[in-house]
């Protein structure tokens, strides 16, 4: 089997921490934790796009990269911890304990779930001209891992979570198979994520007025 | 310039490299713990000291303890001292005896230690001895799938299990070290050498407390000169598995490539230092993270096993 090229190798390499980084997102206990996460793993997929365009000669994506890091490194996490009143909410009941299986099983179950991902998207063959195959793959098994992140955690802030690190997926599997997007589309996906914080935060808000926790647990209880 | 090293010498220095220097990296990594912990620590020759002093000491054993409880601890260094023959511990090519075992061999060997220390505990009786080894083979049989997979990724990379191919490989290329199949295999392979050195998540490697042993209550029935080889062997393994780390996986670079003696003595005294700077990282991680409760293990076992299998499954489909 013959090596990749350092390319190759180093865009592998971002791609598979970002897919450590979803499992660890996973396993943390604490809501700033998680956040902290997502920032370090949205600054990785900056890190991704300037790879990139070093490489290819994309001038494109150096903006990319900074318009990204702007808005998923330093915006989203703000306003994050902000709608969480992250220094109120640590002994917010039921996120801590909001999994429905215990860790190692949990981390199991999405090990299983990764390798459907990855063998999935591994099996499309996509190679253009530079698309590492790999990274391709990794982006396919984060976005199954990103969907149990969603289901395994009962609470609103580890679902808020898991869908924005979604989108960090689906940004990675369109950096190595489209990287000469148009800079226009790309900052409309971006503009997207803005949405969903919008939305994602409105919903936090709502349910915390409501159930007075971010657990969502208890939502399946009858309430008269 | 200098002299030719003949091969049956370099074969032998690998084995005393290994017997010699592994209390001396003990010393040092407990010396660093100590200056991390504000403390000013043993001497580095402390380890030394102990097993001569271990060695002059009278021997005992339980009353109903059989000839095998004696002859575990020879068993068990004698099978550390032949995986020395098996990995590349100062030499790029292959000596004549490092073909008799590939990277399953060595484990075999480690497994056949592990065993017949554990087996000697249960002969003892003592409900200290009987907790540690039924621990050391539980735990063991949940590290063991990590190890699987980082051999799978060995043999995906090389296309076969041998120590030397592998460290060839690493040294062939700089796209091979960038390898995230590599990469992910490394450090599933470093998690499982502190688990299996005691250091995290929830061992206390050198306490006595009952809650956090695992290997260290397994000698508690030995004493003098059998006690002695148990810890001489503990620190052998810690060497070896150490040597497995830097010289097959992360930077096998600094083997002698000849039989100079000038490269073979280089080639020494670079495993030394890769090993210390090891156990300096070791060291610095054992102290930086609190212990976990016992039923943890479970947890960090699943986190090395995530790195180990997503390292074949990088390898399997992009074959990067």
């Amino acid at each position: 089997m013959s090596p990749p090229g350092v390319y190759e190798g180093t865009a592998n390499v971002i791609a598979a921490l970002m897919l450590l980084l979803e499992f660890g997102m996973l396993r943390q206990a604490l809501i700033r934790d998680q956040v902290r996460l997502y920032a370090v793993q949205s600054a990785l997929i900056s890190v991704l796009a300037i790879v990139i365009a070093a490489d290819r000669d994309l001038p494109d994506l150096y903006a990319l990269a900074g318009l990204s890091a702007a808005l998923k490194v330093v915006a989203v996490p703000l306003v994050l911890r902000r709608l969480l009143g992250v220094p109120a909410s640590e002994d917010a009941p039921g996120v801590a304990g909001s999994y429905t299986l215990n860790p190692a099983s949990a981390v199991l179950t999405c090990i299983g779930l990764a390798a459907f991902g990855f063998f999935c998207f591994g099996s499309f063959r996509i190679s253009g001209a530079a698309a590492p195959a790999t990274a391709l793959a990794i982006a396919g098994a984060m976005v199954f891992v990103a969907f149990g992140l969603m289901i395994v955690r009962r609470d609103v802030a580890s679902q808020a979570v898991g869908f924005f690190s979604l989108e960090n997926a689906i940004s990675l599997a369109a950096l190595v198979v489209a990287a000469g997007l148009p800079l226009i589309l790309e900052t409309a996906f971006l503009f997207d994520l803005l949405v969903a914080v919008v939305v994602f935060g409105m919903l936090i808000r709502a349910h915390h007025a409501r159930a007075e926790s971010l657990s969502t647990a208890d939502l399946t209880r009858l309430r008269g | 310039m200098s002299a030719a090293v003949p091969i049956p010498v370099i074969q032998l220095l690998q084995v005393l490299t290994v017997a010699l220097g592994a209390p001396g990296i003990t010393g040092v990594i407990a010396k660093v713990e100590a200056r991390l912990q504000g403390r000013r620590g043993p001497r580095v020759l402390q380890p030394y000291y102990d097993l001569a002093k271990l060695c002059r000491k009278e021997a005992l054993a339980p009353e109903r303890a059989s000839w095998f409880f004696l002859a575990a601890p020879l068993i068990a260094v004698a099978a550390y001292l032949t995986i020395p023959l098996l990995i590349p511990v100062l030499t790029t090519y292959g000596l004549p005896l490092g073909y008799m075992g590939d990277i399953l061999g060595g484990g075999f060997l480690l497994s056949l230690a592990s065993f017949v220390v554990a087996t000697a505990a249960l002969e003892t009786g003592s409900p200290y001895a009987q907790l540690g080894s039924s621990r050391a083979k539980t735990f063991s049989a949940i590290t063991e799938p990590v190890v699987l997979f980082v051999v799978f990724t060995v043999a995906l990379l090389t296309g076969t299990d041998l120590p030397y191919a592998l460290a060839a490989t690493v040294r062939s290329s700089a796209g091979q070290v960038v390898r995230p199949g590599h990469v992910l295999a490394s450090a599933a392979l470093f998690m499982v050498i502190l688990h299996e050195t005691g250091r995290i998540p929830v061992e206390t490697h050198t306490g006595t407390n009952e809650f956090g042993m695992i290997e260290e209550a397994r000698s508690f029935e030995h004493s003098g000169p059998y006690f002695a080889l148990l810890k001489w062997g503990s620190e052998l393994k810690q060497l070896i598995l150490f040597t497995i780390l830097a010289d097959v996986f992360v930077v096998p670079w600094g083997l002698a490539s000849t039989q100079r003696l000038g490269a073979v003595l280089l080639a020494i005294v670079a495993l030394l230092a890769k090993a210390v700077a090891i156990g300096v990282v070791v060291a610095v991680i054992d102290n930086l993270f609190a212990k976990l409760r016992l039923f943890k293990i479970t947890e960090y076992a699943a986190a090395a096993f995530l790195l180990a299998v997503l390292g074949v499954f990088t390898l399997y489909v992009g074959g990067a």
